[in-house]
C-alpha cells in the first residue's frame, strides 16, 4: 500500500476539464468570451431571428445603460467595494433630468443629472474613506435615502412631458448601430484609458490589492476612494439620463434592478469582488453574456418568469468556473 | 518513526520535488534547510496534508499513510506551524488553544468555557509555557502567538512537530525560550522538524541535518557535523562558490565604499520625536551613512518608524536636508523623500494581487513617474526594468504577479519601489526577513549602494549579524527611549546582543 496518486496526466484528463483548464489560463474573461461564443452560436443555428441586424442592434439596445452602470461598478469592485446606490441614483438622475428639462432645457437637465449622480458617488467615496465604513452599509444607507427623497418630492408620480426630440439620444440610431451603444463604447474607452493611463488608474488597482501597503507607499486613499466612487456615480447618473431618453418619462420606481445587475455583469466577467484585479473588458463580456441569455430566453419564447433564475443559474455556473480555476491555479 | 519516501511533486507539469527521502525518529530535531525555492515548504505542505496529487509512500510508526488533507495529517500525529500562524484573532488565547476540541458544555452545541480554559491553562503548563489565557490574540505580540500555534498543536497529541521559520521574527531572548522548549519537546519524545535560514541555529539547535536543493536532498547527516559556514557552501552548491558570496561578510560582497567624505551633511533629522507617550528621542542621519536600529520585540522600533513618516500621531519635528516637513503623513513624507519600507511585506508591503512593475511604481509614480496626472509608461518602463536587473529578481518580468514571487524575490521587489522613488531618507523594517541567503547578501549590496548615493538609511532588523555588517553605527532602542548610540565597530553580536538585552530588564 502506498499514497501514490497519479500526477496530472493529460491522457486521463476529463475533456470538460481540459477545456475549461485551457480557458481558465488565459484569465477568467476569455473563458467567459468562449461561453458567449458557444451561446451565440448555439442561437445562430437554431433561432434564425437570432443573427438578424435588428434582433443584434436590440440586444446592444437593451443592455449599453446597464453597461455603462456596470463600468463604474467594475472601477468600485477593483477598489474592493461596490455600490448598491446606483438604481436609486439612476431613478434619481431621470426624474430630475425631466424636470429640469421640461421646465429649464435640454443641456441643463442633462448637466443637472449626471452632476446630482457625481455628488451622491462623492458621498459615498466620502463615507467609506474618511469614516471607514463598509461599502455595502454606506451605499444601502444612500440608496434608501435617494429613493426615500425621490418618492417625498414626486409623490410617486412619474415626470412627463420631455420633448419628443430627446428620446432620438435613447432610441435613434447612427448607422444602424443606437446611439446609447455608442455612448457605451465611448464610456468604455475612457474607462480603459483611465485604468491603463492615469496614474489614479493605477492607484485603484494599489488600493484594491492592499489599502494599508499603498497608504504607506504614499497614495493619497481617502481620494482615490472617493474618486472612484464619484465616478461610479456619475456614470449611473449618466445612465439614468438615457434611460429617460428611452422611455420618455422620469419614473421614480425605474433602474431598481441595476445595482446587483451591474453587479452580476461585472462578477460574471470573471471579477473577483475581493478586489485589485479586473479589466474593462470583463464589464463588457459579462454584460452581453447576460443580455444575450435573456434575448435567447425571449425568442424562444420562455416566459419572463423563467428569466431571473435562468440569469441566477448563468451566475453561479460563470462565476463558480472561474473561482475553481482560481482555486487550482493557486494550490498548484 | 516518520518516514517520506521517494516524494514527488509536480506543479503545472514541471516536477518541483524529485523522489526526495525524508526521516524524522521520536525525539530528534531534525533541521530541513535551502534555499528559498529549494522545495522546503513543498515538503512540508505534502507532509501537511495540503496536497492530494503527490506520489511517493509516508509512514508513521510503521503504518503508511495518505495524507491529502490537513485534518488527516493532525490525525496521523502531524502537527505544522507555518510562518503565517493561522490563528483567530479575536479569540482569546484560551479558545485558540482549544479550537476545534472544545468541550461540550450543557445543551446542544453548547461550550463549557470556563472547563476549556482550566484546560488550555493545563495544556500549557505541561509544556512549561505561561500565556495570558484571557487575552485575544489580537493583542499579543509575535512570540506569544507562535506559543499559542505550539500549545495548540501539542495538546492534540501530536508525535511530530514541524515549524517553518520559527525564529524569522522572534527577538533574540525569545529565540533562547523557542529553543529551551523546543529542547523539552525532543526530550518528551516529540519529533521535531525545523526549518530555518539561520544556519548558526539550525548548527545549534538541530541533531540531524538535511540540505536540500534544487528539489532533491544533497545531504544528510548530524548537525555535529556542520559549521555555518559549510551548510552555506552546500546549501548554495559549491559551482555557485565563485562568483557569489555564501555569506554576506563584513563590508560587504563588491560593497561601494562607505561615505568616503566621513560624516556627511546631515540628511535626516528627528528633534524630540515623542510616540504615543514615550519620551522624546532624537536622532540625526548623515547623508551616505547606514544607522541600525536595535531592540527587542516591543522595543518600539516599527512605531518609531511609523512615527517618523508621519503615520502614528506624534509630537516633535523631522527634517529632510534640513527643511522641516509639515504635517507628515506616508503621504508628504514620501513626497519629501522620506520612506519607510515596511515590515511584513504580504501584509501592508507589497500589492500581491497587482504585478511587479504595479508595485516597483507605487510611490513613485508620485512625483517623478508621472506627469499631468498621466503615467509616463515608457519611463516606468525602463525603471522597471532596470530595477529588476540590478536587484536581480528572478524572473525578470515587470507583468509577472508579485504573489507568485518567492520571499527573496518579493522582498527584492519591495525594496526596488523604494529606490524607484529616488529616497533622501529611508527606514528599512526587517528588510530581509525570511530571506534566503544569495537575496539577502544582494539586497544588503542594494542597501549600501543606496547609502554610496547620498541617502541616510536607517535599518531596523532581528539578525545582528545583518545590522553589524551593514550599519556605520547603532542606536539601541529599548521601551521607546534610545539608550545608546556607538559605532558598529565598537560591538560584536554578543555585546550588541547584551546592550539590547540589559536594557529591557531596566
Amino acid at each position: 500500500m502506498s499514497a501514490v496518486t497519479e500526477t496530472s496526466d493529460a491522457a486521463q484528463t476529463p475533456l470538460w476539464r481540459r477545456v475549461t483548464t485551457a480557458l481558465g489560463r488565459r484569465g477568467g474573461s476569455s473563458l467567459l468570451a468562449g461561453i458567449l461564443a458557444l451561446l451565440v452560436l448555439s442561437q445562430l443555428l437554431t433561432t434564425p431571428a437570432f443573427g438578424r441586424w435588428a434582433n443584434i442592434a436590440n440586444i446592444l439596445q437593451q443592455n449599453s445603460i446597464i453597461g455603462i452602470v456596470a463600468c463604474g461598478m467594475l472601477l468600485m469592485i477593483i477598489l474592493g467595494g461596490f455600490d448598491l446606490s446606483v438604481g436609486a441614483v439612476g431613478a434619481m438622475s431621470s426624474v430630475l433630468a425631466a424636470t429640469v428639462i421640461v421646465h429649464v432645457g435640454t443641456p441643463a437637465g442633462i448637466v443637472a443629472a449626471v452632476l446630482a449622480g457625481l455628488a451622491v458617488g462623492a458621498a459615498n467615496g466620502a463615507f467609506v474613506a474618511l469614516l471607514g465604513m463598509s461599502p455595502f452599509v454606506v451605499t444601502l444607507g444612500t440608496q434608501s435615502v435617494v429613493l426615500g427623497g425621490l418618492f417625498v418630492a414626486t409623490q410617486a408620480n412619474p415626470v412627463y412631458g420631455v420633448p419628443e426630440s430627446f428620446t432620438r439620444l435613447g432610441l435613434g440610431r447612427i448607422a444602424g448601430i443606437p446611439i446609447v451603444t455608442i455612448i457605451f463604447a465611448a464610456v468604455v474607452v475612457v474607462i480603459w484609458a483611465t485604468l491603463r493611463f492615469s496614474r489614479f488608474g493605477h492607484y485603484v488597482y494599489a488600493v484594491g490589492g492592499n489599502r494599508e501597503a499603498a497608504r504607506l507607499g504614499g497614495v493619497n486613499v481617502p481620494l482615490v476612494t472617493i474618486g472612484t466612487y464619484a465616478i461610479g456615480g456619475t456614470l449611473a447618473g449618466l445612465a439614468g439620463v438615457l434611460l429617460l431618453a428611452q422611455t420618455g418619462i422620469g419614473q421614480p420606481a425605474a433602474a431598481s434592478t441595476w445595482a446587483l445587475s451591474a453587479i452580476a455583469a461585472v462578477v460574471v466577467g470573471g471579477v473577483p469582488l475581493s478586489g485589485g484585479v479586473g479589466k474593462v473588458s470583463a464589464a463588457v463580456l459579462g454584460t452581453f453574456l447576460l443580455g444575450v441569455v435573456s434575448n435567447a430566453l425571449n425568442l424562444n419564447g420562455v416566459s419572463s418568469y423563467w428569466q431571473p433564475m435562468v440569469t441566477g443559474f448563468v451566475i453561479l455556473i460563470a462565476v463558480g468556473i472561474d473561482s475553481y480555476q482560481r482555486q487550482r491555479r493557486a494550490s498548484r | 518513526m516518520l518516514t517520506m519516501t521517494q516524494i514527488r511533486k509536480s506543479f503545472g507539469g514541471i516536477e518541483v520535488l524529485h523522489g526526495v527521502d525524508f526521516t524524522v525518529e521520536p525525539g530528534q530535531v531534525h533541521a530541513l534547510v535551502g534555499h528559498n525555492g529549494a522545495g522546503k515548504s513543498t515538503l512540508m505542505k505534502v507532509l501537511g496534508g495540503l496536497y492530494h496529487d503527490y506520489s511517493g509512500t509516508i509512514t508513521l510508526d510503521g503504518r503508511t499513510q495518505h495524507l491529502r488533507t490537513p485534518k488527516e495529517s493532525l490525525d496521523a500525529g502531524v502537527a505544522i506551524i507555518y510562518q503565517d500562524f493561522a490563528l483567530v484573532p479575536d479569540l482569546d488565547v484560551a479558545h485558540n488553544i482549544a479550537l476545534g476540541r472544545e468541550p461540550g458544555g450543557r445543551g446542544w452545541g453548547g461550550v463549557a468555557h470556563r472547563a476549556l480554559a482550566r484546560r488550555s491553562a493545563q495544556e500549557a503548563e505541561r509544556f512549561g509555557i505561561t500565556l495570558p489565557m484571557t487575552t485575544p490574540v489580537r493583542r499579543l505580540g509575535v512570540a506569544d502567538q507562535q506559543l499559542t500555534e505550539i500549545v495548540r498543536a501539542l495538546a492534540r497529541d501530536v508525535s511530530y512537530l514541524v515549524m517553518d521559520e520559527p525564529t524569522a521574527r522572534l527577538a533574540p531572548a525569545e529565540r533562547a525560550q523557542l529553543f529551551r522548549i523546543i529542547a523539552q519537546l525532543a526530550e518528551r519524545g516529540v519529533g521535531v522538524v525545523y526549518i530555518s535560514h539561520f544556519l548558526d541555529e539550525v548548527v545549534e539547535v538541530a541533531d540531524v541535518v538535511t540540505v536540500l536543493r534544487d528539489g532533491a536532498v544533497r545531504a544528510v547527516g548530524p548537525a555535529s557535523d556542520w559549521t555555518a559556514d559549510t551548510l552555506a557552501r552546500e546549501l548554495v552548491g559549491e559551482d555557485e562558490i565563485g562568483d557569489r558570496p555564501v555569506v554576506p561578510a563584513p563590508g560587504g560582497p563588491a560593497a561601494p565604499a562607505r561615505s568616503e567624505t566621513g560624516a556627511g551633511a546631515a540628511r535626516l533629522e528627528v528633534r524630540a520625536l515623542a510616540v504615543e507617550g514615550r519620551p522624546p528621542t532624537d536622532l540625526t542621519v548623515a547623508a551616505g551613512e547606514i544607522v541600525a536600529l536595535a531592540g527587542l520585540v516591543g522595543s518600539g522600533r516599527t512605531r518609531w518608524a511609523r512615527a517618523l513618516i508621519g503615520d502614528l500621531r506624534t509630537e516633535g519635528r523631522v527634517l529632510v536636508d534640513g527643511r522641516p516637513l509639515g504635517r507628515r503623513n506616508p503621504r508628504t513624507s514620501a513626497r519629501a523623500g522620506l520612506l519607510l519600507v515596511p515590515e511584513d511585506r504580504k501584509v501592508n508591503g507589497l500589492v500581491l494581487t497587482g504585478s511587479v512593475r504595479e508595485n516597483i511604481e507605487l510611490t513613485a509614480l508620485g512625483t517623478h513617474l508621472s506627469r499631468g496626472g498621466l503615467v509616463r509608461l515608457a519611463t516606468v518602463d525602463r525603471v522597471v526594468r532596470d530595477l529588476l536587473a540590478r536587484f536581480r529578481v528572478l524572473p525578470p518580468r515587470p507583468e509577472i504577479l508579485t504573489k507568485n514571487l518567492s520571499g527573496g524575490n518579493a522582498q527584492k521587489v519591495l525594496v526596488a519601489r523604494a529606490v524607484a522613488a529616488r529616497p533622501k531618507a529611508i527606514v528599512l523594517d526587517q528588510p530581509t526577513a525570511g530571506v534566503d541567503i544569495g537575496a539577502k547578501a544582494e539586497l544588503h549590496t542594494q542597501v549600501r549602494s543606496m547609502a554610496a548615493a547620498g541617502t541616510a538609511v536607517v535599518v531596523i532588523s532581528d539578525d545582528l549579524d545583518e545590522m553589524l555588517d551593514l550599519a556605520d553605527r547603532v542606536v539601541v532602542l529599548a521601551n521607546g527611549q534610545m539608550i545608546q548610540d556607538a559605532p558598529a565597530a565598537s560591538f560584536d553580536r554578543a555585546s550588541l546582543l547584551a546592550a539590547m538585552s540589559r536594557t529591557a530588564v531596566a
